[in-house]
């Protein structure tokens, strides 16, 4: 029954660039990118209950970076693109006008994967859903290995944790280094669906849509993770000639998710599951469960 | 630099300095009553400010009348918010009511913006311009005043603290809630109290502001320096609300006289973070320890 709907799933999202008009496409691609970013901010938030207005910093990062390694050498495959992160940030502070053309923007070239350019909406689509399908199973798994438990331990109680040997600066910093490394392969697929950065597009602003959209999925779920990101970047699109309400509009999601729906959209499907299945609500102090 | 321009400028960071103490205290009285971090406190203070406006603007009633103004709207919002959504959420955890503020903020500005659109307004002056003149020294009338007013808001709370009922109920339910609650104190009320209280001394504070900084829907950002104010006096601590507000307008009114003047909107963050590695509670605070 659960491999059948994922199968379903995965033929729906494979096939979506033959069914959807081209603006869908892209419109998807960006989906799958705020994704990834919503799961990282949940690896921090969710695990450590530390909040961040500074993600928007690091998907410019991971953006500008990528954009900038297209750029200097076209023939690099898109995976050092998206993964050279430290040297370009120190080449950036060395020579940032230069590099990224300040406030004009700048305009990122084709990704190429080995010999083929990823130059149409349905190719990046598929490079994004691929990154993304593989980051969102990592995530998942994490909560299996002996870090993700370590830090489940942590969001629980930190003061048994470290009771029970669990560095807790450690592995807070770790739960922050992985939040960040998220964002930033994020940012690099970013600049290849975009096309064009400037630095206006990553203030703080972003990184509080970033925030609402854990919120509303639901803190600690990768599922809810990609539902929340899902939900607010198409109502982010439509709400595109309405500027001056989004902010209203996202307030008031916060604030909604938070009295009638804490824990979010996850913990909300999975309430319905039980009732479905016949069994009497379950206790209010799980609903942060991870699945 | 001469020692009375010196004096001049001390003196407008000592006024400055009031306002981020004032808004710090009302960061610290919604939190020692709630524990909670009112993300909403500078669009609170925004709004109640637009009240009065609102009234001048149409009335041209004198300024204390509109202050008066401001400060009711402002009980208003805050009693609202309070019963409206924060009741709601008193079973919440701190992080969930965290995020619920911060959806305040986001809404309130927003709807500010619709209401009074994104300009900024000039806002009338209780004080002159011309500059007094002490010898050689000369300082700004509005500064003077708004030390002294802010002066006399702390020594009122200070009162209110240590000399009423409800000053002291609501420092015990700071201490140990159901301590409060045991000895027949209605947390619930103080709850609403702070909120009222808070909401009210950000108003003031944003009249006080509104001439020299303009009013526009941006001016809830004074809150962030605030924040700051308020966690390097020691987070919870009202005198070190005060001393963190005054300390951090006065070296940030100094600092361009010594360092790039582009460097002004950093140091509130540097001098957060110098001070934080010396004493990690803050100037007045304490390191809390956590049981399980």
């Amino acid at each position: 029954m659960r491999l059948l709907a994922l199968a379903i799933g995965a033929a729906g999202l494979l096939l979506w660039p033959w069914a959807a008009p081209r603006y869908f496409v892209f419109l998807a691609s960006l989906i799958v990118v705020n994704a990834i970013v919503a799961i990282g901010l949940n690896l921090l938030s969710g695990y450590t209950n530390q909040l961040s207005f500074g993600h928007a910093g690091f998907l410019a990062v991971g953006a500008y970076t990528a954009a900038i390694v297209a750029t200097r050498s076209p023939g690099a495959p898109v995976v050092v693109a998206t993964l050279a992160f430290g040297f370009v940030v120190v080449e950036a502070i060395l020579n940032l006008d230069g590099l990224t053309r300040g406030n004009d923007g700048l305009r990122v070239p084709a990704a190429r994967l080995g010999p083929w350019a990823l130059a149409t909406d349905t190719a990046r689509y598929y490079l994004v859903l691929v990154v993304g399908a593989v980051m969102m199973w990592a995530a998942g798994n994490l909560a299996r290995t002996r870090t993700g438990r370590a830090l489940l331990a942590l969001r629980e109680s930190e003061v048994a944790a470290q009771a029970s040997g669990i560095h807790v600066a450690r592995y807070k910093t770790l739960a922050f280094a992985i939040s960040a490394l998220y964002t930033g392969v994020a940012g690099g697929l970013f600049a290849f669906v975009v096309g064009f950065l400037s630095p206006d597009a990553f203030d703080v602003f972003l990184s509080v849509d970033f925030v609402a959209m854990i919120i509303l999925g639901g803190l600690g779920s990768v599922p809810g993770s990609v539902a929340g990101a899902a939900v607010l970047t198409v109502l982010n699109d439509s709400l595109a000639g309405f500027q001056n309400y989004r902010p209203l509009i996202f307030g008031a999601i916060l604030i909604a998710s938070m009295l009638f729906m804490p824990g979010g959209i996850a913990s909300a499907v999975r309430r319905l599951r039980t009732r479905w299945a016949g069994h009497p609500p379950m206790a209010p102090d799980s609903r942060r469960g991870l699945e | 630099m001469t020692s009375a321009a010196l004096v001049h400028v001390v003196v407008s960071g000592l006024a400055t300095g009031s306002i981020y103490a004032l808004v710090a205290l009302s960061l610290v009285i919604v939190y020692n009553a709630t524990r909670t971090l009112n993300f909403a406190q500078g669009e609170m203070l925004m709004v109640s400010t637009f009240a009065g406006f609102t009234v001048y603007a149409h009335v041209k009633l004198p300024l204390v009348v509109v202050m008066l103004i401001a400060v009711a709207a402002a009980a208003l919002l805050g009693w609202v918010i309070e019963r409206v959504i924060i009741r709601h959420a008193i079973a919440a955890t701190h992080f969930d009511v965290l995020i619920i503020t911060l959806g305040l903020s986001l809404v309130l500005r927003s709807a500010a913006g619709l209401a009074w659109t994104h300009d900024e307004f000039p806002f009338p002056s209780f004080f002159g311009t011309r500059p007094i003149v002490l010898g050689p020294v000369r300082v700004a009338p509005v500064s003077l005043g708004i030390i002294g007013a802010s002066l006399a808001l702390m020594l009122g709370l200070w009162a209110l603290f240590t000399g009423t009922r409800l000053g002291r109920a609501m420092r015990a339910v700071a201490q140990n809630q159901r301590a409060a609650r045991l000895v027949g104190i209605s947390v619930e009320r103080v709850y609403a109290a702070s909120w009222i209280l808070a909401s009210v001394v950000g108003a003031i504070a944003g009249v006080l502001i509104a001439p020299v900084v303009f009013l526009s829907s941006q001016m809830g950002l004074v809150a962030i320096n605030g924040f700051i104010a308020a966690v390097l006096g020691g987070f919870g601590s009202m005198p070190g609300a005060v001393v963190g507000g005054m300390l951090l307008g006065v070296i940030e009114n100094l600092a361009p006289l010594y360092l790039p003047s582009s460097i002004k909107h950093s140091v509130p963050f540097l001098v957060l973070i110098a001070i934080l590695l010396v004493r990690p509670g803050g100037m007045l605070g304490r390191v809390a320890r956590r049981k399980v």
